[in-house]
């Protein structure tokens, strides 16, 4: 008898393999010992299919992220105070949505997500967040028990350790006891957005999507093709290939990925913001010193709000618009609890 | 002598690594990678002639170069040269018996070639220096090597990031290396094939003769050899030599010559000291001299200098009959300060700027520059822009040709202008908003603006339309614009190489 397997034996063999395979896959499955889904994501909504899957009109298929009046809280927290220090006016806007405790827990795995766009120019000149607000944000979380609080952005200019080094958030972060991560290529996967209208599936950081809590951190800021770059946009620093994004139509490509990405707290730092020659920036005149955070589990009113520091309206910027209108969040800033502090110099 | 031997595979180990880790580094803050090209005395020699700039560290570093020679030979060519190094590690023939050399007179080519580099760079060319050792050794690394290299370990992270027990681990090497060491994005040559034959070229002729190159081509070995005419270290027969032709087997380059009585040539040895265990009988010394060695009949003669002169008269002639000096290529765009007007006779052909460029958007020069020009640094702006956060190439310049600006300095040089193509763009052929230039512009006030217009379209409807144009006279060509523009292929809006009146009207 040869000790080579027949062609006949070679099939059951593989037969035999792949269904031991299957059941012992399918056994894994089964026993709920699994991770639980991730907080950041909420496949109950995101299944919720959209209706009208063009048309910007329609009724709103998800749920806001708090729905209004069951909160002891505000929807939104604005900490105000020209002069005050950036880490003050942080600290007084999430104390004021119930402190970070509300999201983080001991344990938990932690991403805040800056707006790190390029290695141009110092915090100064308002074209990255400002750094004492991203560092707050994580000594926050430390102190509150997170197991470990990691802060990263994909930058389109220069190199993301340079842009990390020239914002001023790397030395910010590390003296606060945080990581900054330098996004890595094969973290990203293709991961289904079943509620999106423009785009059903893109390549998505797989940490943002697996963290305990994702903290969302734009700087407010003027933005040639999406008018202004707020919390909502903030997150196209989480996918891959964001040139498609501006060849499929940028704000419902961004409200689209928004019903996949749910951060579980926005901060907006409009401690300094650019308003003109955005996103790059590079010149002072552009820039406006408001002294103000603004804090809210609701992306859509975060950034409504903020939208009116720079004399607009929400429903004036797209992706607000079809953000409320696809259920992520409210932009009606009337019907909303805001809860505005004045800080101190 | 047998300690000294056996030391030398281990000397030519370390300068290798050196030589890599110095490759590897280049850029970064503080690593002297451009040394590597001051201990080159062809390049300094050549560059001084062409240029007629006096570079500092690579006259100390050449004069230290020449002096080694000058006491021991072409220690260089044994000990240190890199390529040396690769062509000792491939496999080469060897006979039984001394070989003569394969044609006549090819020892006397190098010479040629070394006339040949020295004259042309008298003239103000420096086309030749694509064939210093040196450079091919960095080019060949740095455009030939390293982005397959890096293509292949970043295909195998993909294939083993699907194992769990490896995804921590691949995370943890990209942490450590991706940026500073590996490069932020693939790089891509459009040089790299012909890049890659004349290093595969050179290995391949080692089959034929061990240390092909050395012995009859090389320029830099050339150099050295003429100036080891003096040098006081050499081999010497004595009299206890029995003429049994083991040494002249041993010898690499062919220079033991059984019809001089075993004889060697200190301008052909590499002071390799192979012959040294070959002899038995310790029928040869290596000792002190002080008169010139014996020339030879494949040494450069009067003749010889005055063909290869006259061949380089003839060859910068030519290069400057190129129609492209006249008509300039429209898409040559070089590095931030350089002068366009004596680039090419300053520019070493090292590819120290190629390697530091983040984007890998500088390429050797082929096909968009004037033939002289051949692998000068290129930018290509669809493969990588000039990133307005980086200077590094003019900080790696080993010669100055890149000049090594500020930062500050550096974001207001104009390398070129953008131009919009109103044939191709989509605001303006589609009426659709884009603005991925606008927006990628890194100019504090922009150098495009945005017009809103409303226009009719093909059904009758009104569209209101954002169009971008570019404000030359603001423009530094950095190309993010071209290199971001989201069309498949050639980009809507592209970068030309400035003119004497700034932008084309």
């Amino acid at each position: 008898m040869s000790r080579y397997l027949g062609r006949r034996e070679f099939l059951k063999h593989l037969l035999l393999w792949s269904a031991a395979g299957s059941a012992l896959g399918l056994a894994g499955c089964g026993t709920g010992s699994g991770p639980e889904p991730s907080p950041a994501v909420r496949p109950s909504e995101a299944a919720v299919p959209s209706p009208t899957p063009e048309t910007e009109a329609g009724p709103a298929p998800l749920a806001p992220a708090t729905p209004a009046g069951t909160a002891p809280y505000p929807d939104v927290a604005v900490a105000r105070g020209p002069g005050a220090s950036p880490a003050e006016l942080t600290r007084r806007a999430i104390a004021a949505l119930g402190g970070i405790e509300r999201f983080v827990k001991p344990g938990h795995d932690v991403i805040v997500k800056p707006n790190i766009c390029n290695a141009y120019h110092g915090p100064e000149y308002a074209s990255t967040t400002n750094p004492e607000v991203v560092a707050t944000i994580v000594s926050l979380c430390l102190a509150a028990g997170a197991r470990r609080v990691r802060v990263m952005d994909y930058p389109f200019g220069g190199t993301p350790q340079a842009a990390y080094e020239k914002s001023g958030i790397a030395s910010a972060v590390a003296a606060a006891g945080g990581q900054m991560e330098v996004m890595n290529r094969m973290k990203y996967r293709a991961t289904p957005i079943p509620a999106g209208r423009r785009i059903k599936e893109w390549q998505v950081y797989g940490d943002i999507l697996d963290a305990d809590v994702v903290i969302n951190v734009p700087i407010a800021k003027d933005h040639s093709s999406a008018r202004l770059t707020l919390g909502m946009k903030n997150l196209m620093g989480v996918v891959e290939n964001r040139t498609g994004f501006h060849a499929r139509g940028l704000h419902q490509c961004i409200a689209d990925l928004n019903t996949l990405v749910r951060p579980q707290l926005t901060v907006v730092d409009a401690v300094r913001i650019l308003v003109d020659n955005g996103p790059t920036g590079g010149n002072l005149d552009d820039v406006r010193q408001t002294d103000t955070v603004i804090a809210s589990t609701d992306v859509v009113a975060a950034d409504a709000y903020a939208a009116t520091l720079f004399g607009l309206q929400g429903r004036d910027i797209g992706y607000i618009r079809l953000g409320a209108e696809m259920g992520l969040g409210r932009l009606d800033l009337d019907a909303l609890k805001i809860e505005e502090i004045t800080v101190e110099a | 002598m047998h300690t000294l031997r056996r030391l030398r595979p281990w000397v030519q180990l370390v300068a290798l690594l050196l030589f890599l880790a110095l490759l590897v580094g280049t850029g970064r803050p503080g690593w002297p990678t451009k040394w590597i090209f001051f201990a080159d005395p062809l390049a300094g020699l050549a560059h001084t002639l062409a240029s007629r700039h006096i570079v500092t560290g690579l006259l100390i570093g050449s004069l230290i170069a020449l002096l080694v020679a000058v006491v021991g030979g072409r220690i260089w060519c044994g000990w240190l040269c890199p390529l040396g190094t690769a062509l000792d590690w491939m496999p080469a023939r060897r006979s039984k018996r001394h070989e003569p050399d394969p044609l006549p007179g090819l020892r006397s080519f190098k010479y040629t070639l070394l006339i040949l580099i020295l004259a042309a760079a008298l003239l103000g060319n420096l086309t030749l220096l694509v064939l210093d050792p040196l450079t091919i050794a960095y080019r060949t690394a740095a455009v030939a090597v390293w982005p397959p290299l890096n293509a292949l370990i970043s295909a195998s992270e993909t294939l083993l990031y699907r194992l769990p027990l490896l995804a921590g681990l691949i995370d943890a090497f990209e942490a450590a290396l991706r940026g500073p060491s590996l490069p932020p994005e693939q790089p891509r040559y459009g040089a790299i094939l012909a890049v890659a034959l004349l290093f595969v070229a050179i290995l391949a002729l080692n089959a034929w003769r061990a240390r092909f190159w050395c012995r009859y081509l090389c320029p830099l070995g050339g150099l050295l050899g003429l100036v080891s005419k003096l040098a006081w270290l050499r081999r010497t027969v004595s009299e206890r030599c029995i003429e049994c032709g083991q040494c002249a087997r041993a010898c690499p380059t062919g220079t033991i010559d059984p019809d001089r009585h075993f004889a060697s040539d200190p301008a052909e040895c590499i002071m390799c000291l192979e012959c040294v265990p070959a002899c038995r009988q310790r029928g040869q010394l290596f000792v002190g001299h002080l008169r010139p060695a014996a020339w030879q009949a494949y040494d450069p003669s009067r003749r010889q200098l005055i063909a290869a002169a006259a061949l380089a008269v003839v060859g910068v002639g030519l290069s400057r009959a190129d129609p492209a000096l006249r008509n300039t290529p429209t898409r040559l765009i070089r590095p931030p300060g350089a002068d366009q007007s004596d680039f090419m006779a300053r520019c070493i052909r090292c590819g120290l700027c190629l390697k530091a460029c983040p984007t890998s958007g500088l390429q050797p020069g082929q096909g968009q520059v004037p033939w002289a020009g051949l692998w000068t640094p290129v930018l290509v702006p669809r493969l990588g822009h000039c990133d307005y956060s980086c200077n590094a190439c003019g900080q790696v310049c080993p010669v100055g040709a890149i000049p090594p600006l500020p930062l500050e300095e550096k974001r207001r040089r104009v390398i070129g202008h953008a131009y919009i193509d109103r044939s191709r763009c989509i605001p303006w052929v589609d009426n659709r908003t884009c603005l991925v230039c606008e927006e990628m512009c890194p100019l504090p006030q922009k150098a495009i603006f945005l017009e809103d217009v409303v226009v009719e379209d093909y059904d009758g409807t009104r569209v209101e339309v954002r169009r971008p144009y570019v404000v030359h006279d603001l423009c530094i060509g950095c190309g993010i614009c071209e290199n971001r523009c989201p069309l498949n292929g050639e980009a809507a809006i592209r970068v030309y190489a400035p003119t004497e009146l700034g932008a084309v009207g």
